[in-house]
Order: C-alpha cells, then sequence, then structure tokens
C-alpha cells in the first residue's frame, strides 16, 4: 500500500531540485533560440553536416530549411475526418486460457452540407494457437509470442488497417484526413531486437501494406493520413542544433567527446523540441518539415515518416505523415489545416482522435468483467479455470 | 404506427424507452404503446430527459462563436451520436384477445420491444373510458400529478371532435375521484385549457 505521508517529503524535494535548474534551463533554451533563429546559419551546409556526422542521439534531417513557419491553409468547404485507436487486454499468464483482446475504436466525421457522424468500436479476441503468435514463414526458428511490447505494436497495426478499411469506404472526390494518435514509426521493433519475419509480418506487410492502399486511394480521391502527439517529448530538432554547435566537421561524438565532458553542445541540452517551437511558432503555424532518424526507417520505402510541429493554442503538437503527404502540397495543407480545424473543435485536441479513443477504451472494470466472462463462460462447459495461487491470493486479500 | 423507440428499463408500472432520433420524444401525456406476442400494453408519457450517452460525459457549452444552435450541430456531428433522448411512460392499460382493460397488465413490457405513439384513432378507442385516471390520480411521480393528468387528458381530446364535450366528461370523472380534495381538482381542470 503507498504511504502517501513519506512521499511528500520527496515530493518537496523533487520541486526544489526543479527550481535550482530553472534559470539554467531557461539560459539554454535561449541559446537554442538564438541558434535556432540565426539568419546566418547556412542551412545547406548543416544539412550536409547533419548527414555526415555520427551522433550517440538522434538527429533529424533537414528537408525545407530549420526555422521556416507556415501559416494555416483555409479548410475546404466540405471534408471528411476519420480516425481509429486502439486498446487492449494482454495475455494474463496468471490466468487459466491465454487469450488478448484489442479493441479498436474508429470514427468518421463529415463537415460541410451534410455533416454527419460515424462511432462504432470492434473487439477482436485472438485464442487459437495460430493467432497468439509470430510464426517464421519457412517453419524454421523461434515464434514470437504476442504479448507485452509486440501486442502494442501489433494494436497499432491493426489500428492501422481500421482506418485505411475506413479511408475505403470514402467517395470519389472527397478530401479526408485519416488520423492515428502516436506515432507511425514502430520503434518497437527497433529497441527489441526482433528476427526479420516479426519485422515482415508488422511492418512490410502490416503498417506498410495499410499506407500503400492508402496511398492508392489518392487516385480519385484526396486522402492524407497523419499520426499526431500531444505532448512531445522528442529532441530530433534541438539536436540539429547541437550538430550546429559542434565545431568538430564532421560531428563525431565517439571520436571527439568520448568522456562527454565540457561539449559545446551542451548549450542546448535537455531542450525539448517542443519548448523550441513553443518560442518561435505563433497560434496555428506548423514548423519546417524534417526526416525521423530512426534507423527503423530504412524499411518504410515510399512511406519515410516526416513530421513537423504545429502550435495550437498553448500546445506544440508533433504530426508525422508518409512522404507522399509530405511532397504533396495539397495533401500536407490538408493535413495542416483540418489538423488545427479538430484541434479547435475538440478544446485543444483533434475530436475525430478523442472520440475514436472513447470508443477503443477498456476500463479496468472492463477487463475485470471480461475474465469474469472467459472464466464463466469455460464454468459452463465444464472446463478447467484453474489460476496461479499468485492471482488468487490477490483476489482474495486476508489478514 | 409511428415507432419512436425502444424499452430499456421496465417495470410493472412503468417503462422507460430511449428514442431513435435525438429530442424525438413524444409530448408530454401523450399515450405510447408497446407490445408482446399476447399482450399490448398502453402507457401515458409522464417524464423525458436528454443527456450524454455516457453517465461520465458531460455536455459543455460550444455556442459561444457559433450563430445558432443549429451551427453548434452542424460544427459537431458526433453530437448527435453522443447525446440520447428517453422518456418513461406510466403504465395505465393493456389490451389482451382484442379487448382493452384501463387497469395495469399482468406484465412487464420486455426490454427492446417497440415502443410507438399511438394515432388518434387509438387514442379515441383508449379513451371512450376513463378507468386509467385512477391511476394517474394515484401515481407517485417526479414530476406533479395535476401537471400530468392535465397533460393526458389535454392531449386525449385532440382525438376527439368534441374536444370540450370530452373534457367535460373527463372533469366529472374527475370530480368524483377527487372529491374531497377541491384543491388539486381546481389545479387539474385550470391546466386543461389551451
Amino acid at each position: 500500500m503507498l504511504d502517501l505521508t513519506k512521499v511528500a517529503a520527496q515530493v518537496e524535494g523533487m520541486l526544489a531540485t526543479l527550481k535550482s535548474g530553472r534559470d539554467e534551463r531557461q539560459k539554454r533554451l535561449q541559446s537554442a533560440l538564438d541558434v535556432f533563429s540565426c539568419p546566418s546559419t547556412d542551412v545547406e551546409k548543416l544539412r550536409r553536416k547533419i548527414e555526415m556526422s555520427k551522433t550517440t542521439w538522434l538527429v533529424a534531417r533537414l528537408v525545407d530549411g530549420l526555422s521556416q513557419r507556415y501559416p494555416a491553409p483555409p479548410i475546404p468547404a466540405e471534408f471528411n475526418v476519420i480516425a481509429s485507436d486502439g486498446s487492449h487486454i494482454d495475455v494474463d499468464r496468471h490466468r487459466s486460457t491465454r487469450c488478448f483482446l484489442i479493441n479498436t475504436g474508429s470514427v468518421v466525421l463529415s463537415y460541410g452540407d451534410k455533416p454527419d457522424a460515424s462511432l462504432d468500436s470492434f473487439p477482436q479476441l485472438y485464442a487459437t494457437d495460430e493467432e497468439l503468435v509470430i510464426a517464421p514463414p519457412d517453419g524454421s526458428g523461434r515464434e514470437q509470442q504476442i504479448e507485452g511490447p509486440l501486442l502494442g505494436i501489433k494494436r497499432g497495426v491493426e489500428e492501422c488497417r481500421h482506418l485505411a478499411e475506413l479511408a475505403s469506404k470514402m467517395p470519389p472526390g472527397s478530401s479526408t484526413l485519416a488520423l492515428l494518435d502516436g506515432t507511425l514509426i514502430l520503434w518497437g521493433l527497433e529497441s527489441n531486437n526482433y528476427p526479420d519475419f516479426v519485422k515482415e509480418a508488422l511492418l512490410t506487410n502490416g503498417l506498410l501494406a495499410c499506407l500503400d492502399d492508402m496511398k492508392k486511394l489518392n487516385n480519385d480521391r484526396r486522402l492524407a493520413i497523419a499520426s499526431y502527439i500531444s505532448f512531445p517529448r522528442s529532441t530530433d530538432v534541438v539536436n540539429t542544433l547541437r550538430v550546429s554547435l559542434c565545431p568538430h566537421e564532421p560531428a563525431d561524438c565517439d571520436r571527439y567527446c568520448p568522456t562527454n565532458e565540457s561539449r559545446a553542445c551542451d548549450a542546448v541540452a535537455t531542450i525539448l523540441d517542443r519548448e523550441l517551437f513553443s518560442n518561435s511558432l505563433s497560434e496555428g503555424e506548423r514548423s519546417a518539415l524534417f526526416i525521423s532518424p530512426s534507423k527503423v526507417q530504412k524499411q518504410y520505402k515510399d512511406h519515410i515518416v516526416y513530421f513537423f510541429y504545429l502550435k495550437v493554442d498553448d500546445e506544440i503538437a508533433r504530426v508525422e505523415v508518409p512522404e507522399w503527404v509530405a511532397m504533396n502540397g495539397s495533401l500536407l495543407n490538408l493535413t495542416h489545416a483540418l489538423l488545427l480545424d479538430q484541434c479547435r473543435r475538440g478544446q485543444g485536441y483533434p475530436v475525430a482522435l478523442s472520440e475514436a479513443h472513447e470508443k477503443a477504451v477498456v476500463t479496468g472494470a472492463d477487463r475485470e468483467q471480461f475474465w469474469e466472462l472467459v472464466d464463466s463462460s469455460l464454468v459452463e462447459q465444464h472446463m478447467s479455470t484453474l489460476c496461479s495461487a499468485k492471482s488468487r491470493s490477490k483476489i482474495t486479500r486476508w489478514i | 404506427m409511428d415507432r419512436i423507440g425502444e424499452v430499456i428499463e421496465a417495470s410493472t408500472t412503468e417503462l422507460a424507452a430511449q428514442c431513435y432520433e435525438l429530442y424525438g420524444v413524444p409530448p408530454l401525456g401523450s399515450l405510447v404503446k408497446t407490445a408482446d406476442s399476447s399482450l399490448e400494453l398502453y402507457g401515458i408519457v409522464c417524464n423525458a430527459v436528454t443527456t450524454s450517452l455516457e453517465p461520465g460525459r458531460r455536455p459543455i457549452a460550444r455556442g459561444k462563436d457559433e450563430p445558432s444552435e443549429e451551427a453548434i450541430y452542424r460544427s459537431n456531428p458526433q453530437l448527435t451520436k453522443l447525446l440520447r433522448s428517453e422518456f418513461n411512460a406510466l403504465m395505465v392499460g393493456h389490451r389482451k384477445d382484442g379487448k382493452l382493460y384501463h387497469y395495469l397488465p399482468p406484465a412487464p413490457a420486455r426490454i427492446h420491444s417497440f415502443v410507438y405513439l399511438c394515432p388518434p384513432e387509438e387514442v379515441k378507442e383508449f379513451s371512450q373510458s376513463f378507468g386509467f385516471l385512477n391511476i394517474l390520480v394515484n401515481a407517485h411521480l417526479d414530476i406533479s400529478t395535476d401537471e400530468l393528468i392535465a397533460a393526458a387528458l389535454r392531449q386525449m381530446s385532440r382525438a376527439h371532435q368534441e374536444r370540450h364535450a370530452f373534457l367535460v366528461t373527463a372533469g366529472k370523472e374527475l370530480a368524483t375521484l377527487l372529491s374531497g380534495r377541491f384543491d388539486q381538482l381546481k389545479s387539474v381542470l385550470g391546466r386543461l385549457k389551451e
């Protein structure tokens, strides 16, 4: 049981640390802003330096400059916004049955002469041996159990699959923005070092196949897809400033700064991209385009993930789009204009995403009811409902 | 017949129904009907409410920069899917084997059975007898029974060509039922005028 009285003193200590670092942080932010908006920065030279540098942190690649700002384009008279979001119940090894559930919420909002809305949810239970693993196609090697972080990635792919389905139902000639919550980059595939067949199943045949489908829909309609990250913690753009500040040509952290002591780039250390753009963008404006430096991007082919920052009220959001949206002025403008419009209609957060979340959410009570349903169905069929002693001890507490 | 909603809660004395259309609630006092395989059940609308579909999500004011209420719904098309209208009906009679009874049905309505707004001919047929008034007079509701009785009689009178004659007959019936409760009688009669 959490003893809050013991925590309170530690919270005070945390506040004291934050207060003492405030001035230093403000100084670093100012340095970052100075470098960022310095008119004499040679962007082309910086772009080349970034391409050649070897850094221990991820640096955004520049596309159309560094400190460019774009005002919001006008919104079309008629348009749709579609979104999907997911929630899941993970495999619980203490339970009698091995299974997981993904609940996907989907939303279609139509604006203009005939406003309409459709809000729906699609729960899908995965319980067969084939559904619970990703197996190597040739039968060699170890299959991967879908649970924990891998289930999180699979859920993201399912969200995109639902979104592609929604997009395919939009009428020819329409203008639509398709939205996902979070990132388009499957970071987990990179960090957890999964075998190639897992990457192929979830990325090539999963996310990228859905993005392919959506790209093709642009033959007879205008369809942009974007993912939206509220309150992002990324530092990719600030890291371009670190490269700019680095006295070495090109930067090479391991070679020149192996001990990480008194580096010139520390002048902007710990500053977040959102702090930089919060002080440089005006309401409704978007930043320049950048390319995410993630390694997993190498497999994204036509769908390399670009991103920009958008200022809505007091918030800076990070918006990620595939290359075919970023490089198409009409789709990029549609994304910028409709996202801003969605945020204004939704108290600062896109309405379609917030409704998709509401349809997808699985509460603690839902989880309990789900397992009760599973157990009671087993009992009806006279099947074993043996669960772990640990799980029983949590349900029945005693002194 | 006008199908307006579906039963979502039912007891011997009352039913609650969700409307198919937002704000599609029948007028206070109107006669509604639902049925199962052997019975038709009649109720009088005694309350209506429009709320958020989810108890934890309260609507917020949205119209500060909108020119009209309609514009709010146009700008936020999801609203019609997040709000719902419900109404309650007090059970006042039933029909079994073609015969009409002005007292409580033997069993409550079934959940998900359809609710219809009774057409004028059926209202006229039902209001040939005032047996149901006794149920209204003795009902314990959030709404004052005087209001409900008057609303029901006003609604029913529209199905009759001789509206005034109908109301006079109803008034006489009430005078018997409310004998000794002069204030209440006066209050109901005062509310019969339109």
